[in-house]
C-alpha cells in the first residue's frame, strides 16, 4: 500500500468511527406553541438522546391554519423538515405525492414496539395497502358537550343519563334541541366551533350521515345523494330551519359562552370550560338507524421523503410512539394503542373529565372510524362547497342539492 | 532616455483619464440606484418572467413533478374550465360596482372637506382611518355588523322597517356587502389625492367664473372636474388594478362564497396555488389577470389621450 492510499483509508476509517458521535439535528415540525405540548415533546427527545448519544430534536412550530401550505413550500423549496405532524385530511395527498417515506421495516424493527397495539380502525388513514406511512399519535374522538344547565332548566335529561339508558338517538337528540332553544335564550346545537356551513362542512354532514347508515363516497362512488344521507341531512335541515334549534348560517352561537346549549367537539376543548361558567359535560353522539357511529379526529406522525437522515427519523418516531411514550402523551393527546386505552392512566389523565364520561371516549376511540379522506380531498371540498351553501337556505331541495354535490365531486373521486 | 521621459510625460498629459467626472457620476447614480434595482430584479421582474415558464407547465409542488404543457393551462383556463368564467364574471361586477363607488365617494367627501373649516381635520381623519386600520380586524367586526337576524345591520333596518338579507350568506347580497365594506374601507386614500387635487386647482379660476354669473354646479362641471381629470385617471386606474387584484377582503369576509357568489379571479388563483398546489394552472391564471389589467389600464390612458385631444 502506498504512503498516501494509508492516510486516506486511515482518513476514510476515521470518518467511518466518528460518524456515529456527530452531532446530527432532526427538524420536527409541529403545529403546536403551547408549552406544556413542547416541555413534554422535549422530554422524549431528551430519553431518545440517551439511546442515540449525539442526536437533539428541533422541534419548529407552524400555525395550524398555515401548517400544510408552508411545510409544503418548505418541502419544495429544499429545505424540508426530517420529520413532522400531519393532518388527517391533508395524509392521503402526501402519500400520493410520494412526499412521505414509508415507515413499516423502521416500525416492525423497533424493539418491543408491538405494532399489533395499534387499534385497527385507527390505523386505517396512515396506511396505503399494507405499507404504514404515518402513526398516530392524536386519536380524539367527537362528543358532544352539553350545557347542564340548560338542560337543567329546561327540565330535560342530559345526554350522558339518556346514552346510559341507551336512549340518546338522532330523534331525542332533535327533540331535546328543540325543547332547549325553546326554553333557553339559545340554540339547541351549535356545529363544531360554528363552522359547520364553511370550514368544517364534514365535521357537521358525516355525523348524522353515518348514524343513519349513509357514507361520503365509497370506491369512487359518491354517498351524498343516497337515501341514507338524504334522510340525514334533511333532518338536519328542519332543525335549521323548522325547528330552529341550530345556529343557523351567518348567524353565531358560541356553545363556550352559552350562545349553544350542545355543540361538538375533541376532548381537547375541555380546556376552554372551566372559563366558561356553566356545569357541563360530555356524551357520545347519538346512535341512529345503523346505531351508534363514533367519529375520530386524527393528527399522525410522519419522515418527509426528503429528510436528510431518514433512518433517524423514522427511528425517532418508533421511540415516540411505543407505549411508554405514548402513555405520558396520552396526558394530552388520546392514544390510538390499545393498550393504553385500556388502562387508568388514561381514563384518569384528563383532570376536567371525570372517569366515567372518559370511558365513553375509550370506547369511541376504539370502536370509531376517521371522517371521509381522499387524494383529492383540497379539490373535493372545494367543489362541495358551493353546493353545501345552495343546501343550506331555507327553501333548498334536499335531495337537489345532494345530487349536486355529487355531480360536482364525482370527477374527483 | 531623456527624450523618453518626455514622450511619457507629454502622452500622459494627453490621455484622457479613464475615471472622468461624467463616468463617476453614472457610477455614483448607478450605485445609489442598485439597491432598488436589484431588487426589482430579483423580487419582480424574476418572478414575473419565471411566472410565465410555469404557465406553460404541469407543475404540482408537493410532488415536485412538472411537466411542459405549452399552452394547455390557458386552454383549459378560456375553454374548458366553468367556474374559470364565473370567476371573471364575478370580477368585473366587483371592478364595476366598486370602482364608481369609491370614486363618486371620494369625490363628494373631498369636495366636502377640502376647505380649511370647523371639523375638517376630525372627519378627514375619520374617513382616512379605515384604511390604516388591520383587514383582519375590519373583517372580524364586518362579520359580526352583517350577521343575519342578530346582526347590527339588520336590527338598525328592522327598526325602519326593513326586513335586511341574510348579507354574508345569500350570494347577491354578499357581493354587495363586500363592495361595501371595501368601499368604506378604501375611500379615504382616494379622498386624500382628491384633496390634493382639488388644493392644486387655484381659486382665481372659480372666482372669474363666478364673475361671469357661473353657477355652482356649472363651476365643477366647466372649471373644477376638467382641472381634475389627471387625478381622475389615476385613480380610476389605481381603484381598478386593485379591484382586480382583491384578495385579502375576500379571504376574510366570505371565503369566495356562498355559492362562489364573491369568487374573484385573485381568490380564485390563490385557491389554485395554495390549497391545490397547482403551480402551472395558477401561473396561467396569474398571466391572464396581469393582461386583463394591462388592457384596462391602456384602454383607460388612451381614453385619456383622446379626451384631452
Amino acid at each position: 500500500m502506498t504512503r498516501p492510499t494509508t492516510i486516506a483509508s486511515a482518513v476514510a476509517a476515521l470518518a467511518l468511527l466518528s460518524a456515529p458521535l456527530a452531532a446530527q439535528e432532526l427538524r420536527f415540525t409541529v403545529w403546536t406553541g403551547n408549552d406544556a405540548h413542547l416541555e413534554m415533546l422535549n422530554g422524549i427527545a431528551a430519553s431518545f438522546a440517551e439511546k442515540r448519544p449525539g442526536v437533539t430534536v428541533n422541534y419548529e412550530t407552524i400555525p395550524a391554519g398555515e401548517y400544510v401550505q408552508k411545510l409544503t413550500f418548505q418541502l419544495a423549496g429544499g429545505n424540508p423538515p426530517d420529520l413532522g405532524w400531519m393532518f388527517e385530511d391533508a395524509m392521503p395527498t402526501f402519500v400520493g405525492a410520494g412526499a412521505v417515506r414509508e415507515l413499516t421495516p423502521a416500525l416492525e424493527s423497533a424493539e418491543g414496539y408491538d405494532l399489533a397495539d395499534f387499534s385497527e380502525p385507527a390505523m386505517g388513514l396512515w396506511k396505503k395497502d399494507d405499507a404504514i406511512y404515518g402513526v398516530p399519535f392524536s386519536t380524539s374522538p367527537f362528543m358532544i358537550y352539553y350545557n347542564k344547565d340548560m338542560f337543567d332548566a329546561a327540565g330535560l335529561e342530559d345526554p350522558l343519563t339518556l346514552a346510559g339508558r341507551g336512549e340518546w338517538d338522532m330523534d331525542k337528540f332533535r327533540e331535546v334541541a328543540k325543547a332547549l332553544s325553546e326554553a333557553n335564550d339559545a340554540y339547541g346545537f351549535e356545529f363544531k366551533d360554528g363552522q359547520g356551513y364553511d370550514t368544517r362542512i364534514m365535521h357537521a354532514l358525516m355525523p348524522p350521515i353515518r348514524a343513519f347508515g349513509g357514507f361520503a363516497w365509497r370506491d369512487g362512488e359518491c354517498g351524498f345523494n343516497k337515501p341514507e344521507a338524504v334522510a340525514a341531512i334533511t333532518m338536519l335541515h328542519e332543525m335549521v330551519f323548522e325547528d330552529g334549534s341550530i345556529v343557523p348560517p351567518g348567524e353565531q352561537g358560541d356553545y363556550f359562552s352559552g350562545g349553544s346549549a350542545m355543540t361538538i367537539n375533541q376532548i381537547s376543548r375541555a380546556s376552554k370550560m372551566p372559563e366558561a361558567g356553566f356545569n357541563w359535560g360530555i356524551a357520545p353522539l347519538p346512535t341512529g338507524p345503523a346505531g351508534a357511529s363514533p367519529i375520530i379526529g386524527q393528527a399522525g406522525l410522519v419522515v418527509f421523503s426528503e429528510s436528510e437522515y431518514p433512518e433517524l427519523a423514522a427511528e425517532f418516531i418508533a421511540h415516540m410512539t411505543k407505549k411508554e411514550n405514548v402513555a405520558v402523551m396520552a396526558q394530552f393527546f388520546p392514544p390510538a394503542r390499545k393498550s393504553v386505552l385500556e388502562s387508568d392512566a388514561f381514563t384518569d389523565a384528563n383532570a376536567l373529565i371525570p372517569a366515567e364520561q372518559m370511558q365513553n371516549v375509550s370506547a369511541a376511540i376504539t370502536e370509531g372510524t376517521v371522517l371521509p379522506s381522499h387524494e383529492r380531498s383540497p379539490q373535493i371540498n372545494a367543489a362541495m362547497k358551493p353546493r353545501v351553501d345552495a343546501l343550506w337556505r331555507a327553501e333548498a331541495d334536499v335531495q337537489a342539492s345532494l345530487d349536486a354535490v355529487c355531480e360536482a365531486i364525482q370527477g374527483d373521486l | 532616455m531623456v527624450a523618453l521621459n518626455d514622450t511619457e510625460a507629454t502622452a500622459r498629459r494627453n490621455s484622457v483619464p479613464w475615471l472622468t467626472l461624467r463616468r463617476r457620476e453614472a457610477i455614483e447614480g448607478w450605485l445609489f440606484v442598485s439597491p432598488t434595482l436589484i431588487g426589482f430584479l430579483i423580487f419582480f421582474l424574476g418572478p414575473l418572467i419565471a411566472v410565465v415558464f410555469y404557465s406553460l407547465s404541469e407543475w404540482n409542488l408537493l410532488s415536485q413533478r412538472a411537466t411542459y404543457v405549452g399552452l394547455d393551462n390557458y386552454a383549459d383556463a378560456l375553454t374548458a374550465n366553468r367556474d374559470f368564467w364565473h370567476v371573471i364574471r364575478n370580477s368585473i361586477f366587483f371592478a364595476a360596482g366598486l370602482v364608481p363607488l369609491n370614486m363618486a365617494l371620494a369625490l363628494a367627501l373631498a369636495i366636502a372637506l377640502c376647505r380649511p373649516g370647523p371639523g375638517v381635520v376630525f372627519f378627514r381623519t375619520v374617513f382616512f382611518a379605515p384604511v390604516v386600520t388591520s383587514a383582519v380586524a375590519w373583517a372580524i367586526v364586518w362579520r359580526f355588523l352583517l350577521q343575519g337576524e342578530a346582526g347590527a345591520v339588520n336590527q338598525l333596518l328592522a327598526h325602519v322597517g326593513i326586513d335586511g338579507p341574510n348579507w354574508l350568506r345569500e350570494p347577491n347580497w354578499a357581493m354587495v356587502a363586500v363592495i361595501v365594506t371595501r368601499v368604506i374601507k378604501m375611500v379615504g386614500l382616494n379622498m386624500i389625492l382628491y384633496i390634493a387635487a382639488l388644493q392644486a386647482i387655484p381659486r382665481d379660476y372659480e372666482q372669474a367664473a363666478r364673475l361671469e354669473g357661473a353657477s355652482g354646479w356649472q363651476i365643477f362641471r366647466m372649471v373644477t372636474w376638467p382641472l381634475l381629470a389627471p387625478t381622475t385617471l389615476i385613480i380610476m386606474v389605481i381603484t381598478t388594478i386593485g379591484s382586480f387584484k382583491v384578495f385579502d377582503h375576500i379571504y376574510l369576509m366570505t371565503g369566495g362564497g356562498p355559492e362562489n357568489g364573491t369568487l374573484v379571479l385573485a381568490y380564485y388563483i390563490y385557491e389554485q396555488a395554495f390549497e391545490f398546489f397547482d403551480i402551472g394552472y395558477a401561473s396561467a391564471l396569474a398571466m391572464i389577470m396581469f393582461v386583463i389589467v394591462l388592457a384596462l389600464t391602456i384602454v383607460q390612458l388612451l381614453l385619456r389621450q383622446k379626451g384631452s385631444a
